[in-house]
């Protein structure tokens, strides 16, 4: 019961802030409702049992992704007002004739109807979501990464490293650019 | 439910009758309400703590500079703190006319949940403790991450140059030095096997030759580490760039009056003693009481408490003491301090431990001389 609350709260979260991102005019703005949405995320986690993958979610997310986004949306100047192709975007009427809206009809019945299905089954697993044992994942998920997908860690581990090198070779400063 | 307080406080016979009085089905009801109650003495506690801090940094630098401070409202002065509490109360709370309304309205929010929902986790005592979950020194880290999520928020958000240049000061130094401190707990969690706090506050013991601090040469390295990254993190003198007051005005508090204004402080108050906690949980031997005295019963939890409380106040004073003794730093003073000296350090001091831990099989360095 208690669960299932905060479960629901959480999916409502992760939803509301997910459409607010669509939908705001400011991309700063956009950026707290993406926290708000992420944050929901780690809300499922939690309640669904994954303890670590929620604190993981808080700290690579909320840490880090989430302020290098308002960084580099401020070194840009991005920021005041809503952008150009917004407004070109506004101003254009409503377009398209009889066909188009036929088709698109069609599209949209098929698209909720497949949701729809998808949805029912998720409906139907909701009850178990009570009844899941709480167990720490922490020694199993640790366990898994240095024997079963010991490869894809390693693999994932080099991407980085040479993330870390491209972006130190970047920032290095010129110095044939300071000797002139 | 999954709370270590509620928990502890279900051996008493109160509970009992509390429950026998209810009926048997409302037991998840009864400890979320016995939960709830708990944490309202936390938060309150804590708020008390964050607000006898402003008392205690501004008496313990009038010592530092032979004056007075603070000595009329109250005894010694002590009530100062409410009478500016009241007075934030009553204080106009403008949004200046530029200013992005929304975000200036969150972002002291952002400082003081994260600073709050790291409450959950501080092992005040074997029983006291809100929850012991499984990650938590996991999200603790990244729950106070809120926080600098809120200072360059607030900077950005005033829309004035002194508060924009405070937030990105801020957020810049809050994730460089996140980095030190993180390797330097991940080498305790290798100590002590686990990353509940429960875990490793229990990995060490009463006397002073148990403490992680003092387990091997490394982890006395890492202490000064972590307690250096920690000062930085909370913004607190020599890294107090966000608020230099000689340069930024007041940083990335600028614009905010009245109540907003006394989130943020409060944050950073109760910050300060969350850092000290989680130092004194993870090198300083956490809530263990000399000799076991008072066992598992309710003197032993106040013992516990006591002892905890005064580790993490001792701490506090250290800070406070910092601050009035050095000077702050420059801004590319901190960031080298940072990534050449702190971070390589922390680094070597991980794999150290690694090594140690081999070598040894876990043992510290006293028990290898004298045992």
């Amino acid at each position: 019961m208690f669960a299932q609350i905060l479960f629901i709260l959480s999916a409502l979260l992760a939803v509301a802030g997910a459409l607010m991102v669509v939908f705001s005019r400011d991309i700063m703005h956009a950026c707290i409702y993406l926290l708000a949405s992420l944050v929901g995320v780690a809300g499922l986690y939690l309640t669904l049992g994954a303890d670590f993958l929620a604190a993981t979610q808080l700290v690579v997310y909320v840490g880090g992704v989430i302020i290098l986004m308002l960084f580099a949306i401020m070194l840009t100047g991005g920021g005041r007002e809503p952008s150009e192709k917004m407004k070109l975007l506004m101003q254009v009427p409503l377009m398209g004739s009889p066909r188009t809206y036929v088709l698109s009809f069609l599209a949209l019945l098929v698209l909720s109807l497949t949701v729809g299905k998808l949805f029912v089954r998720v409906m139907e697993g909701f009850t178990s979501v009570d009844k899941l044992p709480y167990m720490g994942t922490v020694d199993s998920i640790g366990t898994l990464l240095v024997t079963k997908h010991v490869l894809a860690f390693e693999i994932s581990s080099v991407l980085l490293l040479g993330a870390l090198v491209g972006a130190a070779v970047i920032a290095r400063p010129n110095k044939k650019r300071g000797a002139k | 439910m999954n709370s270590t307080v509620v928990h502890y406080l279900s051996q008493f016979q109160f509970f009992h009758q509390l429950l026998a009085m209810m009926g048997k089905e409302y037991l998840p009801l009864l400890s979320l309400i016995i939960f709830l109650l708990v944490v309202l003495i936390m938060l309150g506690a804590l708020s008390l703590v964050g607000g006898l801090g402003t008392y205690a940094e501004r008496k313990i630098s009038a010592d530092m500079q032979a004056r007075y401070g603070p000595n009329r409202v109250g005894p010694f002065g002590l009530l100062q703190f409410l009478a500016d509490g009241i007075k934030m109360f009553l204080k106009e709370d403008t949004v200046p006319r530029s200013a992005d309304r929304l975000i200036f309205t969150i972002a002291p929010i952002f400082c003081l949940a994260g600073v709050f929902g790291t409450i959950a986790v501080l092992p005040f005592s074997s029983g006291f403790m809100l929850t012991d979950l499984n990650v938590g020194i996991f999200y603790l880290l990244g729950v106070s991450s809120l926080v600098g999520i809120g200072v360059f928020l607030g900077g950005y958000a005033s829309n004035s140059k002194w508060s924009m240049l405070g937030g990105m000061r801020g957020a810049s130094q809050i994730i460089s030095y996140e980095i030190p401190v993180t390797i330097t707990i991940l080498a305790v969690v290798m100590l002590a096997g686990g990353l509940s706090l429960q875990t490793l506050v229990n990995s060490q013991g009463a006397a002073i030759w148990h403490w992680n601090f003092l387990h091997n040469p490394f982890m006395f390295v890492g202490f000064f580490i972590f307690f250096i990254g920690a000062l930085a993190e909370t913004n607190r003198a020599p890294f107090d760039l966000p608020e230099a007051e000689s340069e930024l005005v007041s940083g990335y508090h600028t614009e905010y009056s009245g109540m907003r204004f006394a989130f943020f402080a409060l944050a950073e108050y109760i910050e300060i003693f969350v850092v000290c906690a989680v130092a004194t949980a993870l090198f300083l031997g956490g809530y263990h009481v000399p000799f076991g005295f008072g066992g598992e019963a309710p003197l032993g939890q106040v013992l516990q408490v006591v002892t905890f409380a005064s580790k993490t106040f001792a701490l506090y004073y250290v800070v406070i003491w910092v601050r009035w003794t050095l000077p702050r730093l420059r801004v590319d003073q901190l960031m080298t301090l940072c990534w050449k000296y702190l971070t390589p350090i922390a680094l070597f001091n991980l794999i150290g431990t690694i090594i140690w831990l081999y070598l040894t099989n876990g043992r510290s360095i006293v028990a290898l001389i004298f045992g």
